[in-house]
């Protein structure tokens, strides 16, 4: 049935926007992994290597990256498609902090020798990365860290504690900000180091989530001496660069699929429930439905802002707070109509797609991390309205 | 009520609340409910027979029968002691056993906590209704791994017979709390008749059992809360204890609402139902309790995690225990959406 032909990986970003989304369907269709497909729970690298390392293979495992590092080239639309798509196919999230998160500041703002180093590492699979920049009393003020790097010889010395590090103990890499300047201003002096998580005086504590898994951990430095040249950057520059990362990132968490999915899962444990004619559920799935169309229109107007090159103003917070609520509130919705099925621990029937608690329990750090819901909104306040405080 | 009567009532209700004390002790950690979650039976045998011993079982039972012959206020009360302390005994599914086991050799057992009875009245989710067809399977039927028998309530005739059936053969499945519901198809050949009609005093069971459900809620999401509350008057951010930021304040000022909301509702019908409420009355009163405790609950234990941050996401921190409780009890006895209907089947006209 599959007439789409796979162009090799250095010709999709000039493939036609519908042209390319047909051969991500096709490649997904002929490449990923059907026990993946909609993990219930976020995968540890032991489970998601083997696509992990079939992307790399194919050449489509780092999107954003321009050609040049080895990456798709792709604009922001097309990695929009390529998300949404994915998401569509119930794709699992890989150990992608390296790929989404470290690879773009280091070509960014990396050394030659940092390029050279890291970045094919990343492109093989050998370096898996963990993001380590919250503490346990720097959250939303991400600018009060503490964990310091003190210059010693050719090395930095790094003590402190990182918490919330998802993945970190799948992770042989971690980029984290610390603090090397204590007298200056708090946002002025903060660097970003890249440190080996083999390198003595690291350890990595597994937390457990809400979810009964061991996804995020506490990882604590404990006198780690950290080689000069993994400073990535100008010292004490690392908050301005870590924030230039955020603003592609926002966009990413508004996008409306999530919601599409939990969507399509309350309309499916509605007539698992015998109520998907009945006339009061039709109006609450209706205001659903047409938020997530409204929340589709908009998303549109910001990608379409990104397809003229326009960058992205503190505005694109609506979207995260937007698509958030309504996954949440879509996973209410079926906790609400499931009766005591709402209280199982495990999917309802057996069936992945009705996953009733696990996915209410899901949709609920959506609005903590990635700026927290009332963080976006100060942002919207402030910075787009304008009111003062 | 005389105002003589009413100090009398408000005397008894406060003791019960300090009994509570012995399971669900002031200020204790859930270190012992932690320790029984997602095991079998979910529960430990020997508190529930405590809870015989202290007279719970047969708190609503009347004194000729054997009971304490406690009115709703103080059954409340109770369940909202244990609660906030997420006491996993099935007391209330064995108190709705013991109000329809009145008559029976069984009831001695069940009081002094010694069998743990459990009723299998449920044929689907999200139900009230007792259709009691004798082969079809059983649901939901709570703490099920823990069950010396279980009471089968089968129509005959006009009439809803009640027979104990061997608790083998039963389906388990865990809950989001670290307890478990159990499932079965009956059958009839290896059952004992108890008793020929146990209709109505089951349909008054269910709805006593609702009632208490919602007091649990309640009584969690008062914990749950008042831990929130203690959380943002000492976590600090941006250089200020978090509980300073307004849109905080007003958040936990709306929570504050619903609990209130929640505690007149639960409060009040238990008053109506102590002083004697019949039919529709009372099916409106249990109604708009258990309506409001499911959905306050919800929202509040939801909002509990959301203001603590990523520390609210972890298993470790005990916000997160009251969300799962609410999950599994919201929807037991009936949803919001149930009872709304409910009360609007039954509820009179508006008084301007
Ligand atoms: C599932 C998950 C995965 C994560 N993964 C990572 C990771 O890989 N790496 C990493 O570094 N971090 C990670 N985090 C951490 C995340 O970034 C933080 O949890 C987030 O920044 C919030 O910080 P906090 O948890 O300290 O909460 P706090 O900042 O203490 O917030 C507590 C409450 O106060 C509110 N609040 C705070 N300040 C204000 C204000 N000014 N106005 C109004 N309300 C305010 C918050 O919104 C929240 O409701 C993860 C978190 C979660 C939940």
């Amino acid at each position: 049935m599959d007439a789409i032909r796979i162009p090799p990986p250095a010709e999709l970003d000039s493939l036609e926007d519908e042209h390319f989304r047909q051969v991500v369907r096709a490649f997904l269709r002929e490449n990923y992994p059907e026990h993946l497909r909609n993990p219930p729970k976020r995968l540890h690298w032991a489970e998601n290597r083997e696509w992990y390392m079939k992307l790399a293979e194919k050449g489509w495992l780092c999107p954003g990256w321009p050609k040049e590092y080895g990456g798709l080239g792709l604009s922001p639309a097309k990695q929009i498609i390529l998300t949404e798509e994915y998401e569509r196919y119930g794709v699992a999230r890989t150990n992608d902090h390296g790929i989404v998160m470290l690879g773009p500041l280091v070509i960014k703002y990396g050394t030659e020798a940092q390029k050279t180093f890291f970045l094919p590492k990343i492109l093989s699979g050998e370096h898996v990365w963990c993001q380590g920049y919250s503490e346990p009393n720097a959250g939303s003020d991400l600018a009060a860290l503490r964990t310091e790097a003190v210059l010693d010889g050719d090395h930095y010395v790094v003590n402190g504690q990182k918490i919330w590090t998802t993945l970190a103990m799948d992770a042989n890499w971690i980029f984290l900000l610390v603090r090397t300047d204590k007298n200056a201003k708090k946002q002025e002096g903060i660097s970003f180091l890249l440190v080996d998580m083999k390198t003595p005086g690291i350890t990595v504590r597994p937390i457990i989530n809400l979810e009964m898994h061991d996804e995020f951990c506490e990882t604590f430095f404990d006198n780690v001496r950290v080689p000069k040249e993994n400073l990535v950057g100008t010292l004490n520059k690392g908050w301005d660069m870590a924030k230039a990362l955020l603003g592609f990132e926002r966009i990413f968490l508004g996008s409306p699929r999530q919601s599409g999915y939990a969507l399509s899962r309350l309309k499916l444990l509605a007539e698992r429930m015998g109520l998907w004619e009945d006339a009061e559920f039709q109006d609450r799935y209706a205001r659903l439905r047409l938020e997530f169309e409204d929340l589709k229109a908009l998303f549109g107007t910001f990608v379409e802002k990104l397809k003229r090159g326009e960058s992205l103003g503190p505005d694109v917070s609506m979207l995260k707070v937007i698509q958030t609520e309504l996954f949440q509130k879509i996973t209410d919705t079926m906790l609400e109509i499931s009766g005591e099925n709402a209280g199982l621990l495990e999917p309802m029937e057996g069936n992945r797609d009705l996953n009733i608690g696990g996915l209410y329990i899901q949709a609920r750090p959506a609005t903590i991390y990635g700026g927290s819901n009332e963080i976006q909104r100060n942002i919207l306040s402030k910075n787009v309205l304008g009111l003062p405080g | 009520m005389s105002a003589a009567v009413q100090d009398d009532r408000a005397e008894s209700i406060r003791m019960i609340r300090d009994s509570a004390a012995a399971v669900a002790p002031p200020g204790g950690d859930l270190k012992r409910v932690r320790e029984l979650r997602f095991q079998d039976p979910g529960f430990d045998p020997a508190v529930f027979r405590e809870m015989g011993e202290m007279g719970w079982i047969g708190l609503r039972v009347p004194e000729a029968a054997g009971g304490a012959g406690l009115g709703l206020g103080e059954a409340c009360a109770l369940a909202e002691e244990l609660g906030a302390a997420l006491v996993p005994e099935p007391l209330i599914p064995a108190m709705l056993s013991a109000a329809i086991l009145a008559g029976t050799p069984r009831l001695a057992k069940l009081l002094a906590g010694e069998a743990v009875l459990l009723t299998a009245w449920q044929e689907r989710a999200d139900t009230l209704e007792v259709p009691g067809n004798a082969d079809a399977s059983r649901r939901f039927i709570p703490m099920a791994a823990g069950a010396t028998a279980l009471l089968l309530p089968v129509r005959e005739g006009r009439k809803l017979a009640l027979y104990e059936h061997p608790a083998a053969g039963l389906t388990i499945e865990r809950t989001q709390d670290g307890g478990n519901v159990g499932s079965f198809t009956p059958d009839l050949a290896g059952a004992t008749k108890l008793a020929e009609d146990v209709g109505p005093a089951l349909e008054a069971a269910l709805e006593e059992a609702a009632l208490l459900t919602g007091a649990y809620l309640l009584g969690g999401m008062e914990r749950a809360f008042a831990m929130t509350v203690d959380y943002l008057k000492t976590r600090s951010q941006f250089g200020r204890i978090i509980g300073t930021f307004q849109a905080l304040q007003h958040r936990a000022a709306d929570l504050k609402m619903q609990l209130a909301l929640t505690r007149a509702s639960i409060e009040s019908a238990a008053a109506a139902l102590d002083e004697g409420a019949t039919g529709d009355a009372r099916r409106a009163a249990v109604s708009r309790a258990k309506a409001r405790a499911a959905e306050a609950s919800l929202r509040v234990t939801r909002e509990c995690i959301q203001l603590h941050g990523g520390i609210g996401y972890t298993d470790q921190y005990d916000v997160g225990l009251y969300l799962r409780k609410a999950m599994v009890l919201a929807n037991q006895y009936g949803s919001a959406s149930l009872h709304r209907k409910r009360f609007m089947a039954v509820s009179p006209e508006v008084e301007e």
